[in-house]
């Protein structure tokens, strides 16, 4: 079953991602696409690491390819977070657009592949849509890439949570105690 | 505590004075007000132009949150949501919505009521 949890940034999203396995006896994996290059990468990987340093998961750096990713059969993953994969996916490390024939279907793919490994598997995606400025050409495209692999997931996933301000709003499919 | 917040010019201020016998003069505005003063009003709006303000000031957004919870427990407290857009690439502005959220997730936390207003519509989320 796959979970999908959205929302703007410092909404609560891992924090609520994280309680939806509580209860998980099994392996918990932790995928994390963040790349630790500079300061406020590091502080914001540091923050998620004391956060989740007592709930049992391990940690799996992944930067792109996710479906390459070793998971025990039957554990729970999170996918931290899907904005982040997607940047890595489209930009190489100096902001070049990487050549991809269809993005959407690359990491869509790459989901499925993971989904069909684990027995829960939550997503984190950032909620990117609702803002005034007008953003680069690339920029948009990434946005837009990102609203599509959004619902795409939210089409395959048993459930659609988004945070605001810390309180997880059920936004549509079957509740977490079907989960 | 109430909090009500959701996008800029949804209706939020409006749901509070229809819904929340707030009148329209006691509502302070975080843009403009001496910030100790949001310590002992009825209602505040633009909260997280307040949470900037005190940023800017030198001031702790954590502590200064924290304190409005424990001194004025029956604010109504009126926020944007304003951390749905790609990251910003200025620094200040990545700091002032990570300020924003954190302050944000604190309130909502306090309150015993939290309302969410898109086209003039309020939901409550908590």
């Amino acid at each position: 079953m796959t979970i999908l949890v959205t929302g703007g940034s410092k909404s609560g999203k891992s924090s609520f991602a994280e309680s939806l396995l509580d209860g998980f006896s099994g392996e918990k994996i932790y995928i994390a696409t963040m790349k630790p290059y500079g300061e406020e990468a590091f502080s914001a990987i540091e923050r998620h690491r004391k956060m989740r340093k007592d709930k049992n998961f391990r940690t799996a750096e992944k930067y792109t390819d996710i479906g390459e990713v070793k998971i025990p059969l039957g554990s729970a993953v999170i996918l931290e977070c899907l904005g982040n994969l997607l940047a890595n996916e489209m930009f190489k490390d100096g902001g070049e657009v990487r050549e991809c024939a269809d993005m959407v279907e690359k990491i869509v793919g790459d989901i499925e592949k993971l989904s069909t490994k684990c027995s829960k598997l939550v997503i984190v995606s950032p909620c990117v849509f609702s803002d005034f400025r007008k953003y680069t050409v690339d920029t948009a495209v990434y946005v837009k890439n990102l609203a599509e692999i959004n619902r795409r997931i939210a089409e395959i996933s048993g459930c659609v949570y988004e945070c605001v301000y810390g309180i997880p709003v059920f936004i549509g499919g079957k509740n977490e105690n079907n989960f | 505590m109430k909090m009500i917040t959701g996008g800029a010019f949804q209706g939020k201020s409006e749901f509070a004075v229809k819904n929340m016998s707030v009148s329209e003069s006691e509502i302070l505005d975080g843009g403009t007000c001496v910030p100790e003063e949001v310590f002992s009003a009825v209602c505040v709006k633009n909260f997280h132009k307040l949470v900037g303000r005190v940023a800017e000031k030198g001031g702790d957004v954590i502590d200064f949150t924290k304190k409005l919870c424990r001194e004025n427990k029956d604010i109504i407290i009126i926020i944007d949501e304003i951390g749905c857009g790609v990251v910003p690439v200025l620094k200040s502005d990545r700091e002032y919505r990570e300020n924003v959220g954190r302050a944000g997730c604190i309130i909502a936390e306090n309150s015993s009521e939290v309302y969410r207003v898109f086209s003039g519509i309020a939901v409550r989320i908590k």
